[in-house]
Protein backbone atom coordinates (compact mmCIF):
# COMPACT_ATOMS: atom_id res chain seq x y z
CA UNK A 1 0.00 0.00 0.00
CA UNK A 2 2.80 2.20 0.64
CA UNK A 3 3.96 1.97 -3.35
CA UNK A 4 0.12 3.21 -3.76
CA UNK A 5 1.22 6.82 -2.01
CA UNK A 6 3.21 8.38 -4.59
CA UNK A 7 0.97 6.71 -7.73
CA UNK A 8 -1.71 8.55 -6.10
CA UNK A 9 0.01 11.78 -5.72
CA UNK A 10 0.92 12.05 -9.30
CA UNK A 11 -2.92 11.28 -10.56
CA UNK A 12 -3.93 14.59 -7.79
CA UNK A 13 -1.15 16.49 -9.29
CA UNK A 14 -2.48 15.85 -13.23
CA UNK A 15 -6.21 16.63 -12.10
CA UNK A 16 -4.65 19.89 -9.89
CA UNK A 17 -2.65 20.98 -13.57
CA UNK A 18 -5.73 20.18 -15.67
CA UNK A 19 -8.02 22.10 -13.76
CA UNK A 20 -5.69 24.88 -13.16
CA UNK A 21 -4.63 24.95 -16.60
CA UNK A 22 -7.73 26.33 -17.83
CA UNK A 23 -8.23 28.85 -14.99
CA UNK A 24 -5.39 31.27 -15.71
CA UNK A 25 -7.67 33.67 -17.31
CA UNK A 26 -9.02 36.03 -15.16
CA UNK A 27 -12.17 38.17 -15.53
CA UNK A 28 -11.02 41.48 -17.62
CA UNK A 29 -13.16 43.84 -16.19
CA UNK A 30 -15.30 45.77 -18.66
CA UNK A 31 -13.99 45.40 -21.92
CA UNK A 32 -15.03 48.44 -24.00
CA UNK A 33 -13.72 49.98 -27.36
CA UNK A 34 -10.44 52.64 -26.70
CA UNK A 35 -11.34 55.98 -27.35
CA UNK A 36 -8.21 57.94 -29.00
CA UNK A 37 -7.55 60.10 -25.28
CA UNK A 38 -7.11 56.77 -23.61
CA UNK A 39 -4.30 56.37 -21.68
CA UNK A 40 -2.14 53.47 -22.52
CA UNK A 41 0.38 51.28 -20.48
CA UNK A 42 1.73 47.99 -20.74
CA UNK A 43 3.79 45.36 -18.62
CA UNK A 44 6.20 43.19 -18.88
CA UNK A 45 9.40 41.72 -17.05
CA UNK A 46 7.33 42.83 -13.56
CA UNK A 47 7.79 46.34 -14.80
CA UNK A 48 5.06 48.46 -16.34
CA UNK A 49 6.35 50.19 -19.67
CA UNK A 50 6.08 54.00 -17.37
CA UNK A 51 5.64 55.29 -14.12
CA UNK A 52 3.93 58.79 -14.68
CA UNK A 53 -0.02 58.50 -16.36
CA UNK A 54 -1.50 61.60 -17.09
CA UNK A 55 -5.30 62.34 -17.20
CA UNK A 56 -7.85 65.31 -17.76
CA UNK A 57 -9.21 66.16 -14.57
CA UNK A 58 -13.53 65.44 -13.39
CA UNK A 59 -13.70 63.50 -16.96
CA UNK A 60 -13.66 59.81 -17.08
CA UNK A 61 -10.88 57.86 -18.96
CA UNK A 62 -10.29 54.91 -20.24
CA UNK A 63 -6.75 52.83 -19.28
CA UNK A 64 -5.98 50.64 -22.10
CA UNK A 65 -3.75 48.11 -20.27
CA UNK A 66 -1.09 45.66 -23.11
CA UNK A 67 -0.42 42.84 -20.43
CA UNK A 68 2.81 41.50 -22.63
CA UNK A 69 3.70 38.00 -20.20
CA UNK A 70 1.91 35.87 -18.68
CA UNK A 71 2.20 37.22 -15.08
CA UNK A 72 -1.27 38.57 -14.04
CA UNK A 73 -1.45 42.20 -13.24
CA UNK A 74 -3.53 44.91 -13.21
CA UNK A 75 -3.66 48.34 -12.82
CA UNK A 76 -5.45 49.94 -9.70
CA UNK A 77 -5.79 53.54 -8.77
CA UNK A 78 -4.48 54.96 -5.20
CA UNK A 79 -5.31 58.36 -3.58
CA UNK A 80 -2.16 58.26 -1.47
CA UNK A 81 1.31 56.67 -1.59
CA UNK A 82 0.56 54.39 0.83
CA UNK A 83 -1.94 52.91 -1.06
CA UNK A 84 -4.47 52.39 1.04
CA UNK A 85 -7.28 54.90 0.05
CA UNK A 86 -8.72 52.42 -3.25
CA UNK A 87 -9.78 54.65 -6.22
CA UNK A 88 -9.76 52.23 -8.84
CA UNK A 89 -9.23 48.51 -9.02
CA UNK A 90 -9.27 46.67 -11.76
CA UNK A 91 -9.00 42.54 -12.00
CA UNK A 92 -5.23 40.98 -12.53
CA UNK A 93 -5.04 39.80 -15.73
CA UNK A 94 -2.44 36.92 -17.17
CA UNK A 95 -1.30 37.90 -20.50
CA UNK A 96 -0.50 38.79 -23.35
CA UNK A 97 -3.75 40.27 -23.66
CA UNK A 98 -4.72 44.09 -23.22
CA UNK A 99 -7.90 45.04 -21.84
CA UNK A 100 -9.45 48.46 -21.58
CA UNK A 101 -10.62 50.01 -18.09
CA UNK A 102 -13.02 53.01 -17.77
CA UNK A 103 -12.09 54.85 -15.24
CA UNK A 104 -14.18 57.20 -13.34
CA UNK A 105 -13.72 61.07 -13.58
CA UNK A 106 -11.44 62.04 -11.30
CA UNK A 107 -10.60 65.46 -9.51
CA UNK A 108 -7.55 66.91 -10.40
CA UNK A 109 -4.47 65.99 -8.22
CA UNK A 110 -1.51 63.59 -8.00
CA UNK A 111 -2.45 59.89 -7.75
CA UNK A 112 -0.86 56.32 -7.58
CA UNK A 113 -1.03 53.60 -9.24
CA UNK A 114 0.20 49.93 -9.08
CA UNK A 115 -0.14 46.53 -9.85
CA UNK A 116 -2.07 44.77 -6.60
CA UNK A 117 -0.29 41.45 -7.23
CA UNK A 118 3.70 42.81 -7.89
CA UNK A 119 3.80 46.19 -5.24
CA UNK A 120 7.10 47.17 -6.92
CA UNK A 121 5.65 47.90 -9.94
CA UNK A 122 4.01 51.12 -9.21
CA UNK A 123 3.79 55.07 -10.72
CA UNK A 124 2.00 58.26 -10.57
CA UNK A 125 -0.88 59.65 -12.21
CA UNK A 126 -1.38 63.59 -12.84
CA UNK A 127 -5.09 64.04 -12.94
CA UNK A 128 -4.84 67.90 -14.33
CA UNK B 1 10.73 3.95 20.73
CA UNK B 2 8.84 4.04 17.09
CA UNK B 3 6.56 6.53 16.45
CA UNK B 4 2.93 5.81 16.02
CA UNK B 5 3.09 6.31 12.41
CA UNK B 6 6.09 4.01 12.37
CA UNK B 7 3.91 1.25 13.25
CA UNK B 8 0.83 1.77 12.05
CA UNK B 9 -0.42 0.47 8.27
CA UNK B 10 -1.15 2.49 5.63
CA UNK B 11 -4.95 1.96 4.36
CA UNK B 12 -6.34 3.00 1.31
CA UNK B 13 -8.07 5.71 3.28
CA UNK B 14 -4.51 7.10 4.47
CA UNK B 15 -3.22 6.61 0.85
CA UNK B 16 -6.19 8.97 -0.16
CA UNK B 17 -5.66 11.68 2.28
CA UNK B 18 -2.04 11.60 0.94
CA UNK B 19 -2.67 11.64 -1.86
CA UNK B 20 -4.99 14.98 -1.65
CA UNK B 21 -3.08 16.90 0.50
CA UNK B 22 -0.03 16.47 -2.37
CA UNK B 23 -2.57 17.48 -4.92
CA UNK B 24 -3.42 20.49 -2.59
CA UNK B 25 0.10 21.25 -1.86
CA UNK B 26 0.44 21.56 -5.72
CA UNK B 27 -2.67 22.75 -6.94
CA UNK B 28 -1.51 25.99 -4.17
CA UNK B 29 2.35 25.58 -6.05
CA UNK B 30 1.07 25.71 -8.91
CA UNK B 31 -0.67 29.15 -8.92
CA UNK B 32 1.94 30.93 -7.04
CA UNK B 33 4.42 29.67 -9.52
CA UNK B 34 2.29 31.44 -12.38
CA UNK B 35 1.87 34.52 -10.53
CA UNK B 36 5.92 35.54 -11.09
CA UNK B 37 8.15 37.74 -9.11
CA UNK B 38 10.51 35.99 -5.95
CA UNK B 39 8.81 36.27 -3.38
CA UNK B 40 5.46 33.74 -5.52
CA UNK B 41 8.34 31.89 -6.98
CA UNK B 42 9.87 30.91 -3.35
CA UNK B 43 6.52 30.16 -1.97
CA UNK B 44 5.49 27.94 -4.51
CA UNK B 45 8.87 25.81 -4.50
CA UNK B 46 8.72 25.67 -0.76
CA UNK B 47 5.17 24.19 -1.50
CA UNK B 48 7.01 21.34 -4.38
CA UNK B 49 9.43 20.84 -1.36
CA UNK B 50 6.92 20.12 1.24
CA UNK B 51 5.24 17.97 -1.55
CA UNK B 52 7.98 15.59 -1.59
CA UNK B 53 8.69 15.55 1.73
CA UNK B 54 5.19 14.22 2.35
CA UNK B 55 5.87 11.29 -0.28
CA UNK B 56 9.28 10.46 0.45
CA UNK B 57 9.65 7.16 1.76
CA UNK B 58 12.83 7.32 3.09
CA UNK B 59 12.88 6.25 7.02
CA UNK B 60 14.16 9.59 8.21
CA UNK B 61 11.27 11.60 6.30
CA UNK B 62 8.91 8.94 7.78
CA UNK B 63 10.10 9.04 10.87
CA UNK B 64 9.79 13.03 10.64
CA UNK B 65 6.54 13.17 8.86
CA UNK B 66 4.70 14.65 12.35
CA UNK B 67 7.22 17.76 12.01
CA UNK B 68 6.77 17.83 8.43
CA UNK B 69 3.16 17.86 8.94
CA UNK B 70 3.51 20.76 11.19
CA UNK B 71 5.46 22.99 9.03
CA UNK B 72 3.56 21.90 5.92
CA UNK B 73 0.28 23.33 8.12
CA UNK B 74 2.43 26.57 9.53
CA UNK B 75 3.48 27.16 5.91
CA UNK B 76 0.13 26.95 4.40
CA UNK B 77 -1.26 29.46 7.57
CA UNK B 78 1.44 32.29 6.81
CA UNK B 79 1.20 32.17 3.54
CA UNK B 80 -2.75 32.86 3.82
CA UNK B 81 -1.91 35.29 6.91
CA UNK B 82 0.70 36.99 4.28
CA UNK B 83 -2.15 37.23 1.63
CA UNK B 84 -4.35 38.98 4.30
CA UNK B 85 -2.26 41.45 5.04
CA UNK B 86 -0.85 42.23 1.62
CA UNK B 87 -3.38 40.97 -0.76
CA UNK B 88 -3.92 40.67 -4.21
CA UNK B 89 -7.71 40.28 -3.48
CA UNK B 90 -8.57 38.74 -6.43
CA UNK B 91 -10.24 35.35 -8.18
CA UNK B 92 -7.22 33.42 -8.31
CA UNK B 93 -6.01 34.25 -4.48
CA UNK B 94 -9.28 33.38 -3.01
CA UNK B 95 -9.04 29.81 -5.27
CA UNK B 96 -5.72 29.66 -3.82
CA UNK B 97 -6.50 30.77 -0.36
CA UNK B 98 -9.60 28.12 -0.52
CA UNK B 99 -7.16 25.25 -1.40
CA UNK B 100 -4.77 25.81 1.41
CA UNK B 101 -7.49 26.30 4.26
CA UNK B 102 -8.43 22.82 2.91
CA UNK B 103 -4.38 21.92 2.56
CA UNK B 104 -4.46 22.68 6.33
CA UNK B 105 -7.66 20.41 7.41
CA UNK B 106 -6.08 17.67 5.30
CA UNK B 107 -3.03 17.79 6.92
CA UNK B 108 -4.57 18.02 10.49
CA UNK B 109 -6.77 14.95 9.70
CA UNK B 110 -3.56 13.10 8.28
CA UNK B 111 -1.63 14.39 11.76
CA UNK B 112 -4.84 12.69 14.10
CA UNK B 113 -4.68 9.45 12.25
CA UNK B 114 -1.28 8.70 12.16
CA UNK B 115 0.00 10.90 15.51
CA UNK B 116 -2.66 11.28 17.62
CA UNK B 117 -3.43 14.89 19.65
CA UNK B 118 -0.74 17.24 18.22
CA UNK B 119 -0.23 18.68 21.19
CA UNK B 120 0.38 15.58 22.83
CA UNK B 121 2.27 14.86 20.15
CA UNK B 122 4.80 17.70 19.89
CA UNK B 123 5.33 17.37 24.20
CA UNK B 124 6.37 13.79 23.37
CA UNK B 125 8.70 13.96 20.87
CA UNK B 126 10.38 17.03 23.02
CA UNK B 127 10.43 15.05 26.17
CA UNK B 128 12.25 12.18 23.99
CA UNK B 129 14.80 14.77 22.36
CA UNK B 130 15.69 16.05 25.76
CA UNK B 131 16.05 12.76 27.43
CA UNK B 132 18.46 12.26 24.14
CA UNK B 133 20.28 15.02 24.37
CA UNK B 134 20.96 14.05 28.23
CA UNK B 135 22.05 10.45 28.00
CA UNK B 136 24.29 12.23 25.25
CA UNK B 137 26.02 13.94 27.87
CA UNK B 138 25.97 11.84 30.75
CA UNK B 139 28.19 9.69 28.39
CA UNK B 140 31.69 9.44 29.66
CA UNK B 141 33.93 11.54 26.97
CA UNK B 142 36.07 9.19 25.01
CA UNK B 143 33.13 6.64 25.15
Amino acid sequence: MKRLAPALGLLALGFVLVACSGGGGASNGPAVSADPNAVTISAKDLKFSTDTLTAKADTGFQIEFDNQEAAPHNVAIYKDSGFSQKVFVSEPVGGPKTVTYSVPALAGGTYYFRCDVHPDMKGTLQVQ
Amino acid sequence: MFPRSAARPFTVADGLIRAGIVGLVLGTAYIHSTLGGLLFTLNATGYVVAAAAMLAPIALASRLRWFIRIGLMGYALATIVGWAIQGPYYSTAYIAKAIEIALIALVAVDFVRFDGNPVAKVRREMTDGLAWLKSRRSEPAGA
